[in-house]
């Protein structure tokens, strides 16, 4: 799954370390996912979404078929 | 992390312990060495699995990938390594002193079977513990892959064995295997996710 994560974190100046700990994750963590290594459970999206106070489908985007 | 710091190498002291068992089973398998010689340089050789742990968490401290779950566990992993390398040493080293058959040598024999219930329930409780679903996921594929590792070698030895190729090794192999499986399927994963 896709994600404007990298992008929405430059946008404010966010290293990972500050990202990850907003979120209360590991820095790697925020790697994986921004890299798309791996994709977040629903209660994590959600909380990344609640961090950049936007909705979901804002910050992952669907794969195209 | 700045770039003139020293990145710690666990891979490293994992080469020197395969190369080291490996150096032991040839030597135990060409009549080098007798028993309880080989038992004894095994357990010496696992006490290399102290310094490959802490090198392993200073890396995972370096590159972010550190949480209090892991710290609580890389502790116990390494007081159960010590507990184990104990059994295995005054297994190896008492073993003559007592008879076959008789209750001390049973009680000799299951002794190692405590440190590795505890590396289980360690493990258990790690995942239990883990509140960083990434770091999660990352163990519980590293220990797939380890159980992997032990399923093929273990089936591949036995058919081997079994038309007469490869000489009979004892079984308890499979947990060092296994926990070597499982550091390395960390450490692939690792690097496939360092970028930044």
């Amino acid at each position: 799954m896709k994600n404007r994560l990298k992008v929405m974190r430059a946008e404010r100046d966010w290293s990972q370390q500050d990202l990850a700990e907003q979120l209360g994750v590991s820095r790697q963590s925020v790697n994986a996912i921004e890299t798309g290594k791996y994709d977040p459970s629903l209660p994590l999206a959600f909380r990344i979404a609640d961090v950049f106070e936007l909705p979901i489908e804002e910050i992952f985007l669907r794969d195209e078929a | 992390m700045t770039a003139q710091q020293a990145m710690p190498r666990p891979l490293l002291w994992s080469a020197l312990f395969i190369i080291n068992m490996a150096l032991i089973a040839a030597a135990h398998i060409f009549d080098v060495i007798e028993q309880p010689v080989p038992i004894i340089l095994i357990a010496l050789n696992m006490g290399l699995l102290v310094p490959m742990t802490r090198a392993a968490k200073a890396r995972q401290e370096l590159k972010g990938a550190m949480s209090p779950a892991l710290r609580v566990y890389n502790r116990r992993v390494l007081f159960v390594m010590v507990i184990y390398m104990v059994a295995m040493i005054g297994g190896g080293n008492l073993s003559h002193l007592v008879a076959d058959g008789s209750p001390a040598m049973w009680a000799l024999a299951i002794a190692p079977l405590v440190p590795l219930m505890g590396m289980i329930w360690t493990m258990y409780r790690y995942l239990q513990e883990e509140d960083d679903e990434y770091l999660r996921h990352r163990a519980t594929t590293g220990a797939l892959f380890g159980l992997a590792l032990i399923l093929v070698l273990g089936t591949i030895w036995g058919f081997l064995e079994m038309y007469g190729l490869v000489g009979h090794i004892w079984s308890w192999w499979v947990f060092p295997v296994w926990a070597i499986g499982l550091g390395i399927g960390m450490c692939f994963q690792r690097a496939k996710g360092e970028e930044e």
